[in-house]
């Protein structure tokens, strides 16, 4: 059974599509993300993944099941523009939002302050929200988003605007959830988060999949062409025939080959001349991927 | 369902009226009701003792007379120092004896003309009621010495001097009760400045919260759970309630000020005002049904605009119906069941005042009130309807008013 299934889901406000003939599921357990440049209708997607809009056409399953409110009590949602009562105290505020997900006050209370020592913010659950710091806020947010246990979980854009002590602790808060077998959808257009936490994405742009499958299998379908070398000395070594295109910084380089096989060859080059500290062959960062596939599509709204 | 709305709704209402501002302006109307009390009590007292006044007349008997008038007369209570016949001196004494505060003024009657010259001299202008006072005691003065010059009896001047008393009854229900039309005029006045007041304050409180939660992007959060007719309904009764317990404590602390121990404790003139039990109950039942249809509209329009900047320029909207109340109060007054004020009464925005000044002052068929109610349900439920999707909508599109082909585009969407 898929946690979230869309199929050939399209929305259209006015004259802007911006969902077309969208599909993919998303299986239990996995962590999934959404991925897509600004404006490429991934918030839109999401926001009717938690019905907040309706499709013009296509269907949205969750949990095996049509789009139906009553599953909302399982699912976690975390908008992009994050949002509190600005004068209410911290803990009445997860307190009312627990209840409205049908947890009781004890429960409720509970899970907070479990939680705001969990993310190290007990000091902030005396304080009204417009008190606190934009980071802690967000932390809030978070809290506000897991505080009854959804087994779906989804959040537009959660690191954003975090510091990276925060944003790792954050993220390690997502691997704990996938591990107690939650399943996790988010969105970012952060490559290099995606590319540590995710098994399975969902590549959008102007309203439609440009790239779609688990992340194996997916960097699979290119080919390992990527150099990674760093170096002390001569750098004549990329000259070499076998190089279709580098960039050269301080004391290491990037590079693209034509052939998977240059690759030896180019490293016993170096070796002569310089003394290397690195070596990697690998496949495409999805980033390069994301900016080949998204660049292909013609300019997106930026 | 319903727990989500009450859930909202308890929030909204313990959250207000925590605020300073929600405390603050609950204790100080009642606070200035007290004190504005307080002081023209003060006030009244004070202008009668302090006048204390010389009457300067050749005509002895006139002189008592109205001696009389002004120390006993019906709305004055002044002292007054009797001299007469004048000397040639006394003109420079009461001058200054007022000059040096021991009197407030003189009245000078010259009656040596046919038409008797009166000058009232004071240090300061003649206060309006003063005058007024001595005006009023010169021409039952004159008139009481002019029938007595024609030979009648002072007992058959004195009958005829009674002032009319005109009372006024009504036939309701079969029965004739003394409820008159000025009770009824006074119940509308004081419904229309109730149902004003709190529209006023709260139904934008009402505008200014969904607001507040747009600006704040709260309602995204609030959506992924609850319905936006939840939300609304939710919001409109915390709010509502706050409104409806601070307008409960400021009637309570008016009653309780009015009450007749007190008034007469105060030593202010009384104050009647019956209410009949039906009356109360239509006062009660129409305000809270009011109450909730223009905040409804209150809550559209802070649906529709970003700002409260914004939401100032839609005031109008909300004052306009209850302006339009106002003008056609009279019409109705004069002519409760005319087909006009039926009419009239039946419409959800005039409703409240209209058929409440209706039931008060006249017998309404019962399908009139049950019409009414209707009505004004109905009213209620599509103002709601139409603010729940046009919420929904508008968190998709922010940073412009929307205009009016585009609100009905919205009515389509979501």
């Amino acid at each position: 059974m898929a946690i979230v299934r869309l199929q050939h889901v399209r929305k259209a406000y006015d004259t802007k599509i911006a969902v077309d003939d969208l599909s993919f599921t998303i299986e239990p357990g996995s962590m999934f993300g959404l991925l897509g440049p600004n404006g490429s209708g991934k918030t839109s997607s999401i926001r009717m993944m938690i019905g907040i809009t309706a499709p013009d056409s296509g269907t949205v399953e969750l949990f095996g099941q049509r789009f139906d409110r009553k599953l909302l009590q399982r699912v976690g949602y975390l908008p992009e523009e994050r949002g509190l009562y600005k004068k209410m105290k911290v803990i009445d505020q997860l307190i009312f939002l627990g209840q409205l997900r049908g947890l009781d006050i004890t429960t409720a209370s509970k899970r907070a302050h479990a939680w705001c020592e969990r993310l190290e913010i007990t000091e902030a659950i005396p304080k009204k929200t417009e008190e606190l710091s934009k980071g802690m806020q967000q932390k809030i947010q978070f809290i506000a988003t897991l505080l009854h246990e959804p087994e779906l979980v989804i959040m537009d854009e959660p690191f954003s605007g975090l510091d990276p002590v925060n944003a790792t602790l954050l993220m390690d808060t997502l691997l704990d959830l996938r591990k107690q077998g939650r399943t996790i959808l988010f969105s970012t257009h952060r490559m290099d988060q995606v590319e540590k936490l995710c098994d399975a994405i969902c590549l959008i742009s102007r309203g439609r999949i440009v790239l779609s499958g688990g992340m194996r299998e997916i960097k699979s379908r290119y080919p390992r062409n990527r150099v990674q070398i760093t170096f002390d000395g001569d750098s004549s070594f990329l000259r070499n025939p076998g190089i279709e295109e580098f960039k050269l910084y301080n004391s290491s380089a990037e590079i693209r080959l034509r052939d998977e096989s240059a690759a030896q060859q180019i490293l016993a080059q170096a070796i002569t001349g310089a003394r290397i500290t690195r070596f990697e062959v690998m496949e495409p960062t999805l980033e390069e991927i994301f900016i080949e596939e998204v660049g292909a599509g013609g300019r997106v709204d930026a | 369902m319903l727990n989500n709305t009450l859930l909202i709704a308890r929030r909204e209402y313990i959250e207000r009226v925590r605020t300073k501002g929600f405390v603050i302006t609950t204790l100080l109307i009642p606070a200035l009701m007290a004190g504005g009390m307080f002081f023209s009590v003060l006030k009244t007292r004070n202008s009668k003792s302090a006048s204390h006044i010389a009457v300067i007349a050749q005509d002895a008997d006139l002189a008592l007379d109205i001696q009389n008038e002004l120390e006993h007369g019906k709305d004055s209570a002044m002292k007054v120092d009797v001299i007469s016949p004048p000397s040639p001196e006394t003109r420079k004494t009461v001058v200054d004896e007022t000059v040096d505060k021991q009197i407030d003024g003189f009245l000078w009657i010259d009656t040596a003309t046919s038409t008797p010259k009166i000058t009232y001299t004071a240090v300061n202008h003649a206060d309006i009621a003063t005058k007024d006072t001595i005006s009023g005691a010169m021409r039952r003065v004159f008139m009481r010495q002019g029938l007595k010059h024609r030979g009648l009896d002072s007992v058959d001047i004195k009958t005829m001097m009674e002032p009319v008393e005109v009372e006024t009854d009504t036939i309701k229900n079969g029965e004739i009760s003394k409820s008159d039309t000025m009770t009824a005029f006074f119940g509308a006045y004081v419904l229309f400045f109730l149902m004003y007041m709190a529209v006023m304050l709260h139904g934008m409180n009402v505008a200014r919260s969904i607001i507040e939660e747009k600006t704040s992007r709260v309602f995204e959060v609030m959506l992924a759970t609850v319905r936006p007719e939840e939300m609304m309904m939710g919001k409109l009764f915390g709010v509502g309630a706050v409104g409806l317990t601070q307008i409960g404590i400021w009637v309570a602390a008016a009653i309780l000020l009015s009450s007749q121990a007190i008034v007469s404790a105060v030593g202010a003139g009384s104050v009647q005002v019956h209410f009949s039990a039906p009356q109360i109950a239509a006062f009660i039942g129409y305000f809270v049904l009011g109450f909730l249809l223009y905040s409804g509209i209150a809550a559209a329009i802070g649906a529709m605009v970003n700002s409260e900047q914004e939401l100032q320029q839609f005031n109008l909207v909300i004052a306009m119906p209850l302006a339009v109340c106002m003008f056609v109060l009279g019409p109705v007054i004069s002519n409760p069941s005319s087909t006009f004020s039926r009419v009239m009464s039946l419409i959800p925005t005039c409703t409240p005042l209209l058929m409440y000044l209706r039931i008060s002052i006249s017998t309404v068929a019962w399908y009139d009130i049950a019409g009414s109610i209707v009505l004004m349900l109905l009213a209620i439920w599509v103002v709601m309807w139409f603010t729940a999707r046009v919420y929904r909508v508008g968190i998709l599109m922010y940073g412009k008013r929307p205009n009016l082909p585009e609100i009905l585009r919205w009515l389509k969407y979501s």
